[in-house]
């Protein structure tokens, strides 16, 4: 704590209107496992400070990785001198922050079993075995295993008084089959995303078991049909597929940097504009979207976010209507919304915390439905499992998706499994098209470890969620 | 910082049979700026000390950020304890030996020493433009100074320093948004005012837009654009996953399977060109033809499978597509309609065995008929193999620096696969 407050007396003698120091180290354990060979072994820790300086309208950001009380106070300076270079330039175009309180926390994920005690051994064990178990299938050519361990430390002090401690952690891992087959070569995923939990969800999974169903899934696929032609049909989506979908289409669009045009260098705009706000059918009525930077193994939830702000619960889509975005402190005021939903994150110590997608979720039907009753009660249509290729456009209404396994569905049954298969919608089409919600049994959660966003580009993490759904009458059919 | 203290560390203290040393220093001043304001302004260095450590064919590897000998002790014993616990390994390959690494000039002093204050007068600068043409402008200056080193057991020494500029700047006018940006190891080639002309007039030029529906049609694709293809198309070019099955080029070496008026190269030679001397393995950069006039002549091999197919170790570090010398003018001339294409954005592989992608035009498409520009149409979804598309290439424009690491030419290439419209 000796330099969060070393740090903010210096920013408050500079004259600073407000600053923050976050002093981070980040350990990631990362292995990869491909054919029965460690591609790749590594235990990497990263260990520094960041230190925001916001000043006449403007912010300055500067990092150091030195611990010593000259580098502190010359990366303060430095924050303070490149925030007052930006003011010059936004003399007419001044930030302005949400208000908000002090606090002084101590928040971390909660775990039974540490992943990084667990003997290295004991993972590359199971890792192997996994392995040899995918690579015994014959027309199996490549099996890969990809894990990696992630954790927070992070200390957090503001001008307002705020000092936080918070660890957070994620286990995220991922398994691959890839069989040959006649020229072809299709591959079958597991993979859940990643989730804040300790490895005692690793031992609940039981990988070997799911590494035989995407190995024999694998082949299946590689034998599979194409669907041939586009046309209109009837999609049945599963929570990991979703997943995808509602990140693409409805987590970056309600981020409320890009519907101000901040990202419109890079990563896009948004067609959600303000004045859509409570009036715009985003969805058909049974469309919930709830941002949750509070829900359990969510890998947003990390108690504040990296403005000193907590985390929230709060619709941003509401009966099909656009509700609310995901904000910041410097955001929100640009909207006069006059507080932060808390989504200001940064990815490491040397980066500047970015409007980022909270924990967002679909919320369940509220009429008892299940997956088989949703089957079959389609007459023609298509089941997707899993995420694939995806694609959409820097407003964020044209997309194209496709996925990791699909079943025709012919007279409510399962009729063949297929290949290749992508579908074409765009905003508001899509969600307006969903006609039916499995009920909250359901219901499950899936993550993104690997969000991209921003110049320089940072990787984000978060925590989506839904029940499987059908979506009518969208544009679907195979690839070349 | 100092590479040579890390490294008598790692001679002194490390018992492995063998041991890869990397250190890698930056130094950035990034200032991003939006709708007319910054929005986000950065500086400061960053380290990273990775060692990779084997004993026998067992390996492991640490990365820290730190160089006192606390943290450097903390690295080479995880490092260490990772390989003690690690599976023999059947595809194990020991370090690079000493190998002679071509002489490089990647490093500009000017562009080392550049002051934030300069940077955001350029920032300033642009934002004054903008608001005289009565738009906003997006975009992110951005200077970079790193410096590597790659040392190992048995022999290995290299070192890679480099500078990078770049500025980019997206407009909004009404409706109308396009981008240019440039990119490349020294700020003396950037002209704010050049670059903003240019963007000023692939403003003008979308003011009259039209709809447009997905079909087939002659596109002449700009080196901004040709470049986003590029890079998915060389991440498909492996050797490995090609002899396995698992891309498009599988049994394709040594065969023509490219359009002929395609070649593909990584070269020293181009003095604008950023070349790294050597890669994370330590292979050697050198001219390297990767397809030459449509025929496959090498893929990247790392050194593992080059000695199991008996081939050479080799890989991209930049990208070299020749040119030719046809206008854009020319171009419209020789069919009867088509689009430009002023980049490509949220490319996708739908297929990796047959190589399709998918994506989306942005920043500016325009429509052609009969030679001559005629308005601006909306941005389109594709769905098309590149390989495929170079064998329907009809012409191409002279080379130019598309990024700091590539050289591309415009081409007109013929029925570019369109499959679906967006609503701007």
């Amino acid at each position: 704590m000796k330099y969060l407050d070393l740090a903010m007396n210096a920013a408050n003698s500079l004259g600073a209107e407000y600053a923050d120091i976050r002093i981070q180290k980040t350990t990631d354990q990362v292995i990869y496992l491909q054919n029965l060979s460690l591609k790749h072994t590594n235990t990497e820790v990263l260990y520094g400070y960041g230190i925001r300086v916001f000043k006449d309208g403007a912010w300055g950001f500067a990092h150091s990785n030195v611990f010593s009380d000259e580098a502190v106070l010359a990366t303060v300076q430095k924050a303070f001198e490149i925030a007052q270079l930006s003011a010059s330039v936004n003399k007419n175009k001044k930030l302005r922050l949400a208000p908000e309180r002090s606090y002084i926390a101590t928040v971390k994920t909660p775990i039974q079993i540490d992943p990084f005690e667990v003997p290295l051994n004991e993972k590359i064990d199971l890792m192997m075995e996994v392995n040899r178990t995918i690579m015994a299938y014959e027309g199996i050519r490549q099996a890969v295993f990809y894990l990696i361990l992630h954790k927070d430390e992070k200390l957090f002090g503001s001008t307002l008084g705020t000092r936080l401690d918070l660890t957070s952690l994620f286990i995220d891992p991922m398994i691959i089959a890839t069989a040959v087959h006649e020229g072809d070569s299709q591959s079958r995923t597991f993979d859940e995303g990643g989730r804040a939990i300790g490895w005692e969800w690793i031992l609940e999974l039981d990988l070997i078991d799911k590494a035989k169903q995407i190995a024999q899934e694998a082949l299946i696929k590689v034998k599979a049909d194409t669907l041939g032609p586009e046309e209109r049909r009837s999609l049945i989506l599963d929570p990991n597929h979703l997943g995808l979908t509602m990140h693409e289409s409805v987590g970056h669009p309600t981020e409320l940097d890009r519907v101000l045009g901040w990202e419109a260098d890079y990563a896009g705009i948004s067609f959600a504009t303000p004045e859509k706000l409570k009036n715009y059918r985003y969805g058909s009525e049974i469309i919930n979207f709830v941002g949750d930077n509070t829900l359990p193994q969510g890998l947003a939830t990390h108690g504040f976010d990296d403005d000193g702000v907590p985390g929230q619960k709060w619709h941003i889509i509401k009966d099909g209507i656009l509700n609310e975005y995901g904000s910041t402190r410097d955001t929100a005021m640009e909207i006069g919304l006059g507080y932060s939903r808390g989504c200001n994150r940064a990815t490491y110590y040397f980066d500047q915390p970015i409007n980022r997608i909270p924990n967002l979720y679909l919320l369940p039907g509220t009429k008892p439905l299940t997956p088989g009753e949703l089957i079959a009660d389609t007459e023609d249509g298509v089941y997707i499992q899993g995420r694939g290729s995806f694609s959409i456009d820097q407003h964020r209404v044209n997309f194209q998706f496709g996925g990791d396994f699909f079943w025709e569905i012919k007279n409510g049954k399962l009729h063949r499994p297929l290949k290749k298969v992508l579908y074409k919608s765009c905003n508001p089409e899509f969600w307006n098209s969903c006609d039916a919600i499995c009920d909250e049994r359901f219901w499950r959660p899936f993550g993104v470890v690997n969000c991209g966003k921003g110049q320089p580009p940072q990787s984000a993490r978060m925590t989506h969620g839904s029940a499987p759904a059908r979506f009518r009458n969208i544009r679907v059919g195979g690839s070349q | 910082m100092n590479s040579e203290k890390i490294l008598q560390y790692i001679r002194q203290h490390c018992n492995a049979d063998d041991w890869a040393l990397y250190i890698s220093y930056w130094d950035s001043h990034e200032t991003r700026f939006a709708q007319n304001g910054i929005t986000q302004h950065i500086a400061g260095p960053k380290l990273d000390i990775t060692l990779n450590v084997s004993y026998g064919t067992k390996s492991g590897s640490a990365t820290v950020n730190q160089d006192d000998e606390n943290t450097l002790a903390f690295m080479l014993k995880t490092a260490q304890d990772i390989a003690a616990h690690a599976p023999e390994d059947p595809e194990f390959m020991p370090s690079a030996e000493k190998a002679d690494l071509p002489e490089v000039n990647n490093c500009d002093p000017e562009t080392k020493n550049l002051e934030p204050i300069q940077m955001v007068d350029i920032v300033q600068k642009a934002i004054d433009k903008a608001k005289a043409f009565g738009a906003s402008v997006s975009g992110m200056t951005e200077k970079h100074y790193h410096n590597s080193w790659m040392f190992t057991k048995n022999g290995f020494a290299g070192n890679s320093e480099r500078t990078n500029f770049g500025h980019s700047m997206t407009i909004k006018k009404a409706e109308v948004e396009t981008k240019v940006d440039y990119e490349a190891k020294n700020f003396g080639g950037f002209d704010l005012d050049r670059d903003f002309a240019q963007l000023q007039a692939q403003a003008e030029a979308l003011a009259d837009l039209h709809v447009f529906e997905p079909q087939k049609i002659a596109v002449i694709m700009r080196p901004s654009a040709l470049l986003e293809l590029m890079w998915f198309m060389g991440w498909m070019m492996n050797r490995r996953q090609s002899d396995e099955g698992f891309t498009p080029f599988t049994d394709q070496l040594g065969k023509p399977f490219f359009g002929d008026k395609f070649s593909w190269f990584s070269t020293l030679k181009q003095p604008g060109l950023l070349a790294r001397p050597y890669d994370y393995e330590g292979i050697p950069s050198k001219e390297i033809a990767w397809v030459e006039n449509g025929m496959i002549k090498n893929m990247p091999t790392n050194r593992y499978w080059a000695k199991k197919v008996n081939g050479t170790p080799c890989s991209s570090y930049n990208i070299f597509i020749p040119g030719g010398n046809a206008s854009e003018e020319e171009m419209m001339q020789m069919v009867p309609r088509g689009l430009i294409l002023n980049r490509l954005w949220y490319i996708r592989t739908v297929d990796a065995k047959s190589g399709e992608l998918t994506g989306m035009t942005r920043d500016g498409v325009l429509y052609f008929e009969n030679g001559k520009v005629k308005h601006a149409v909306n941005n389109l979804r594709f769905n098309e193999i590149p390989h495929d598309a170079t064998r329907r290439i009809l012409a191409l424009g002279a080379s130019r620096l598309a990024s700091a690491s590539s050289m591309l030419p415009t081409m007109l290439i013929d029925n570019f696969n369109f499959v679906d419209k967006t609503s701007f």
